[in-house]
């Protein structure tokens, strides 16, 4: 299993384009919680120092398509082929997947929740905003935003594998979260709607979540994202394990 | 010890039959020419032989084992399926340590290689400036990694300037020379008739003649009419 996880890790230290990708989930930070401060955010509410936080579960967005990459994106460039010869093993291949991209995608968490740290810091004492923000309500949402980056990671991994068509796996997950999520939680109504995969990540993401809003509480959410991240990475396995590289 | 079996494989895709009833036997310190038109079902029976398509029916051994079972396959079988499987991205050398690293295959090796198929000096330069040829090259290179005893070679002439066709001859008699089983998939028939030991020829996925190249006669177009003969349509 060693020598699969230093192969994969050698796969992404080699190239630029994921390294590139995920810089975008801090930058999306920055520009989110410096939006919610500049169109009227109350620094001295604690809910929008929440919901400044909670940003970090929103930049999981790239670690989404990081994680589509790892399958689709060897199909896309035909070196799936290589790694196969080298690992006939196929479930062993998308294990080490699944745990270098889920580290990374640890990283990429822990990476956005400094910067978001750092920004509200900056912006709420630019502001003359005292953060009340409890220190146990703003670690939640934080380690709930990097178990949100770490469960999309996965998630990406099982699209990827499914789907294989690197362009058609990414809009499909863009799409899904853009549009397809809230038509089907109409659709569903708002009691299910609340454990749509979209939905249970901004619940996870937030110390506050259940409450007033129409989220999940954030331990309903971050159990169902996992639960997620688990379908995803076992239908990854098998479908890897049967289908033809031709 | 070596030697590539494949015995009754057949492969459907959709309807269209790809390989029918394809029996079969390369053996070490051979080059095998494998030849058959486009759409004769070379790539399926090598792709299946690597164990990345799975046969309907029939086997396809190396040394009496199939692919998956081969304790480490890099070090059994080195392949060269397509000029394409790399990451423009990458550099030369990265490609090379991906495929060793999951191989537990030293390091040292990757220079070896590099310096087998003449890339050194562009061992580090990204795949995406490559001419066909260097991908060849740099495909070689990945199927030598792991010095195996086996080598199955899909067009591996594809993109070589002349200068390069010789010295991929060479590099295919000396490996046949050392004992290795070298399979080459091809339709460029001057080029087999000059390499190959033995000939499989194929058409339609089902075998129309295996056997020494020299029952043929690599003399003058006496391989390229019993081709053209024997993999003619039969109405």
């Amino acid at each position: 299993m060693l020598p699969l996880i230093r192969s994969e890790w050698r796969k992404l230290s080699t190239v630029r384009g994921p390294w590139l990708l995920l810089a975008a989930g801090p930058l999306l930070v920055v520009a989110g919680i410096t939006g919610l401060v500049q169109s009227g955010g109350d620094v001295h509410d604690p809910a929008v120092q929440s919901k400044a936080l909670a940003h970090v579960a929103l930049a999981a967005l790239f670690t989404l398509i990081f994680g589509i990459f790892a399958v689709a994106g060897e199909y896309r460039h035909g070196t799936v082929t290589d790694t196969f010869l080298s690992s006939p093993g196929r479930g062993r291949v998308v294990t080490a997947k699944l745990a270098v991209y889920a580290a990374v995608g640890a990283a990429a968490g822990l990476v956005s929740s400094a910067v978001a740290l750092a920004v509200t810091a900056a912006w709420w004492s630019a502001k003359g905003g005292s953060y009340q923000l409890s220190a146990a309500d703003s670690w939640r949402t934080l380690g709930g935003g990097v178990a949100v980056n770490i469960a999309f990671a996965a998630i990406g991994v099982g699209i990827g594998a499914l789907v294989r068509n690197l362009a058609v796996a990414i809009a499909a997950a863009l799409a899904w979260i853009a549009l397809v999520e809230g038509i089907a939680g109409q659709l569903v109504g708002s009691g299910l709607a609340r454990w749509l995969p979209f939905s249970a990540s901004q619940a996870a993401g937030r110390a506050d979540a259940g409450g007033a809003s129409q989220l999940l509480p954030q331990w309903g959410g971050a159990l169902a994202l996992a639960g997620y991240a688990v379908v995803f990475a076992v239908a990854a396995m098998v479908t890897t394990l049967r289908r033809d590289v031709t | 010890m070596s030697e590539v079996k494949v015995h009754d494989l057949t492969k459907t895709f959709g309807r269209v039959t790809a390989v029918r009833a394809m029996t079969f036997t390369a053996q070490a310190g051979k080059v095998t020419g494998f030849l058959g038109p486009n759409g004769s079902g070379k790539t399926t029976t090598l792709r299946i032989v690597l164990g990345l398509v799975r046969p309907d029916a029939g086997t396809a051994l190396i040394g009496g084992v199939p692919y998956d079972r081969l304790a480490s396959p890099r070090r059994s079988v080195g392949a060269v399926l397509e000029a394409n499987g790399f990451h423009p991205g990458r550099r030369a050398r990265d490609h090379l340590r991906v495929l060793a690293d999951a191989a537990g295959i030293p390091r040292i090796r990757v220079d070896e290689v590099l310096g087998q198929v003449g890339l050194a000096g562009a061992a580090d330069r990204r795949v995406r400036g490559f001419s066909l040829g260097m991908r060849q090259r740099l495909g070689l290179a990945a199927a030598l990694l792991g010095d195996p005893q086996v080598l199955l070679l899909d067009e591996p002439a594809n993109g070589l300037d002349p200068a390069g066709i010789a010295w991929l001859r060479g590099l295919l008699r000396g490996l046949a020379d050392e004992g290795r089983t070298v399979i080459v998939a091809s339709h460029v028939l001057s080029e087999v008739a000059q390499t190959a030991d033995h000939v499989v020829i194929v058409s339609a996925g089902q075998v129309r003649f295996a056997g020494p190249l020299s029952e043929i006669g690599a003399v003058g177009n006496a391989l390229e009419s019993a081709f053209l003969k024997l993999t003619a349509p039969t109405g």
